[in-house]
């Protein structure tokens, strides 16, 4: 119909090739499953080490039911499905959530099944029960689409968590790790050795760029000015230069000064995230501390695989900023979300949810499980993480993510700004309300 | 099942119907009467290319006008606004401005050195392994190119390994590492430099080919009246390679105008590098604002529209010349 339908016809044109040569290469099983109860269709986001882990948690059920499962990771998988709903084309029977802007237009139309359909009332009161609270029950007690709950029902099941804004360090060069500072200024009044830094960062992330000081600001303001400021933020009704916000980027700029950084701004600009943190573990080091999420281990094993949990390498969970608001603890997650009410989706879903499940996501490692029942980690690090969140009085999700889109890559094009030259910060505040303003009305 | 259908129509379908056109089409024709024949026939040939360039660029080229009046979905009427937005909205001013200083330095370096380079070459007996080791970046598509100078820019703190050639160099002579892709004094030149090194052996190529193109006998008889080599340079091979040069340099134009991927590579745009067409990329994928979008390519259209005109028209010329 117009420019954008033809880039979309062709994307599906390549994805529907793509798979029929694929399937034509397996030997040409069947790939849609309406009402089957001896296959299903999975789209996932992830690949590599995620994807391992995933086909691990899914062999015993395959082997227990009958079932076959057939995945597919897809890495834009919300915008296919958005396609493929614009288009009238099949969907996966299990796929991953829609963007913030679907979420109600696809509850209220039928297009995601919620968990109160497709779970037995047993299976959904245990996993409501047993699941991290604030990921099933909105904060306010309304209506929460941050967590795809619309109308009191849930679409999105959580099977994976993350703990954001965790500090790495290398306990050969911080010896404190057992008594970690209790605030953030106890952190900054941290005294490093001779030619070490506090910190290291990297934002090189191409496009995305500015995302790990993203979810730095996301913690400094839940933990400085608290959840309803937070998420006012989210929705557009806190404005960029308010006090609030405005100091919260003040504090970012004491974690990402030039002076206390390795390598200053420029260094911090140019490394890429997954990279940012070799210099905690050089001699001698360039600095103390990286803050990034659990994911970050997987770097740090990337570049050692044989590194210890522990004794090579720790983290502690954000320190405090304001007392008051300690309860506030920044998580994000993976969740999966039924098109299609089958009976082998039904059986496969209450198995996600399951604590044996995610047993074996949480085994295979870089992960913490969304419910509150798993409690057998396999290092230190993520059993301290998985009690930073089982502690959280609210758990909030990421304000980078959740924002639209236009506002999500003006604040991380603050960030690169910010970091380059803290002078500007009215300037880069005062633009970033212009984006708001824009945003959130068109 | 359906898919497996679609993979063999792809595959199989399309070059059979093709043929069948050709082949039916032609008998067709040849039962009509013979004044008919000349007269059908052309269209006959013609048709697909044209309901092909008609579909997949005049009708999208329309449709992009009218989105570019629509709202972010594309369900509302909005105006002028996303025009207004174009020329009013910092971050877009800014790509604006870049592309100006892609326009400039960019078309008069690659056009420059091309020309410098093709009238020097042609003295020297060297000239085909330079010209070669000139053109080889041309092949180069600009994703690699541009992972080539990542490297050749890459950043590390003073004091650390530099891994980047060109800091590695300074630090020999103990300059401090220059974060060149970071600082807003060196990154646009950084981009435009990339661009002209894929861009120039193209242009050095094609200016050589009409410098051989001029008889040795008019610079010959130049000489014996007693010109010297600048003068024959300034008064007879400039005029005469001109109208090449000409093309050449709005093809330099055209390719500044829609540069997109040696700024995507390498910043994506951040530290006030992007250009138009970074900016129209951003809009629909990253912001979603089909819209806008739509409008910053209409711009880009907009601009880039005098040049096919001018370009056309020389080709023309040269045509007529012949």
């Amino acid at each position: 119909m117009d420019l954008f339908a033809g880039r979309r016809f062709l994307r599906s044109l390549t994805v529907g090739l793509t798979t029929a040569v694929l399937l034509v290469s397996c030997g040409g099983s069947s790939s849609t499953s309406s009402g089957s109860s001896t296959d299903l269709t999975v789209w996932v986001a992830w690949g590599g080490q995620e994807l391992k882990a995933f086909k691990d948690v899914v062999k015993p059920f395959e082997s227990k039911n009958g079932i076959t499962v057939h995945i597919t990771t897809t890495r834009s998988g919300d915008l296919q499905e958005a396609d493929n709903v614009a288009a009238g084309t099949s969907l996966p029977d299990v796929g991953v959530v829609p963007s913030q802007d679907k979420v109600k237009d696809w509850a209220t139309k039928g297009i995601m099944k919620p968990m109160e359909t497709y779970m037995s009332g047993d299976a959904l009161n245990a996993y409501l029960k047993n699941t991290y609270e604030s990921l099933t029950k909105p904060l306010n007690g309304d209506t929460d689409t941050k967590i795809f709950v619309v109308g009191g029902k849930h679409y999105s099941a959580w099977v994976k968590t993350q703990l954001k804004g965790m500090f790495w360090y290398n306990p050969k060069v911080f010896t404190q790790g057992s008594n970690p500072p209790k605030t953030l200024d106890d952190l900054l009044a941290i005294q490093p050795p001779a030619g070490t830094k506090l910190f290291c960062q990297g934002l090189s992330s191409g496009d995305a760029s500015g995302w790990p000081a993203v979810d730095m600001i996301d913690n400094i303001v839940m933990k400085q000015s608290g959840e309803t400021v937070y998420n006012n933020w989210i929705d557009g009704k806190q404005k960029w230069s308010s006090p609030e916000i405005k100091s919260a980027y003040q504090t970012l700029g004491k974690l990402l000064s030039n002076n206390n950084t390795y390598g200053g701004s420029n260094n911090v600009l140019s490394t890429a995230f997954s990279e940012a943190q070799r210099p905690l573990f050089t001699t001698p080091p360039g600095c103390m501390f990286l803050e990034q999420a659990t994911f970050e281990e997987n770097f740090i094993i990337q570049d050692n695989a044989s590194a210890k949990a522990g004794t090579d390498y720790d983290a502690f969970a954000h320190p405090s900023i304001n007392s008051q608001y300690d309860g506030n603890v920044n998580w994000f997650g993976d969740s999966m979300v039924v098109f299609n009410d089958t009976p082998a989706v039904r059986k496969f879903m209450e198995y996600v949810t399951s604590a044996d499940a995610q047993q074996i996501w949480v085994n295979d490692g870089g992960t913490l499980a969304a419910l509150k029942t798993v409690t057998n980690y396999p290092d230190p690090i993520l059993k301290k993480a998985a009690q930073a969140i089982a502690g959280a009085k609210h758990l909030l999700v990421t304000a980078g993510d959740f924002m639209p889109a236009d506002m999500q890559h003006a604040f991380r094009a603050s960030m690169l700004d910010y970091v380059k030259d803290p002078s500007k910060l009215d300037s880069i505040l005062a633009h970033l309300d212009q984006v708001q303003s824009a945003a959130y009305s068109s | 099942m359906e898919k497996v259908i679609t993979a063999v129509g792809a595959t199989v379908l399309i070059p059979v119907f093709v043929l069948g056109y050709i082949v039916l089409g032609e008998k067709l024709i040849e039962r009509l009467s013979g004044r008919l024949q000349g007269f059908v026939r052309p269209y006959f040939w013609t048709a697909p290319a044209i309901i092909f360039a008609g579909a997949i660029m005049v009708v999208p080229t329309i449709l992009t006008a009218i989105n570019s009046f629509q709202s972010r979905d594309l369900s509302k009427w909005v105006g002028f606004a996303n025009y207004k937005y174009f020329f009013t909205f910092p971050d877009t001013l800014i790509s604006l401005r870049n592309s100006i200083y892609w326009l400039i330095f960019f078309t008069f370096f690659a056009v420059g050195f091309g020309l410098l380079l093709a009238i020097l070459l042609d003295r020297v007996r060297y000239e085909n392994w330079a010209k070669i080791a000139i053109f080889l970046p041309y092949p180069i598509s600009a994703v690699a190119a541009s992972i080539i100078w990542k490297f050749m820019f890459d950043y590390k703190p003073a004091g650390a390994v530099q891994t980047g050639t060109l800091n590695a160099v300074l630090g020999t002579v103990g300059i401090q590492p220059i974060a060149w892709l970071v600082n807003s004094t060196t990154n646009n030149p950084a981009l435009i430099f990339i661009g002209i090194w894929t861009q120039v052996g193209f242009a050095m190529v094609i200016i050589s080919a009409s410098l051989k193109g001029i008889s040795p006998e008019l610079l010959e008889a130049a000489r014996i009246d007693g010109a010297n080599e600048f003068a024959v340079i300034r008064t007879i091979v400039t005029p005469l390679l001109w109208p090449t040069v000409t093309v050449v340099g709005t093809t330099m134009i055209i390719y500044a105008l829609k540069q997109f991927d040696i700024v995507y590579v390498l910043t994506s745009g951040a530290y006030d590098t992007s250009t138009i067409a970074n900016q129209m990329f951003l809009q629909l994928t990253s912001s979603g604002h089909l819209g806008r979008a739509a409008a910053v390519g209409v711009v880009l259209f907009l601009a880039i529209v005098p040049l096919l005109i001018i370009n056309v028209r020389r080709f023309q010329q040269q045509e007529e010349m012949r």
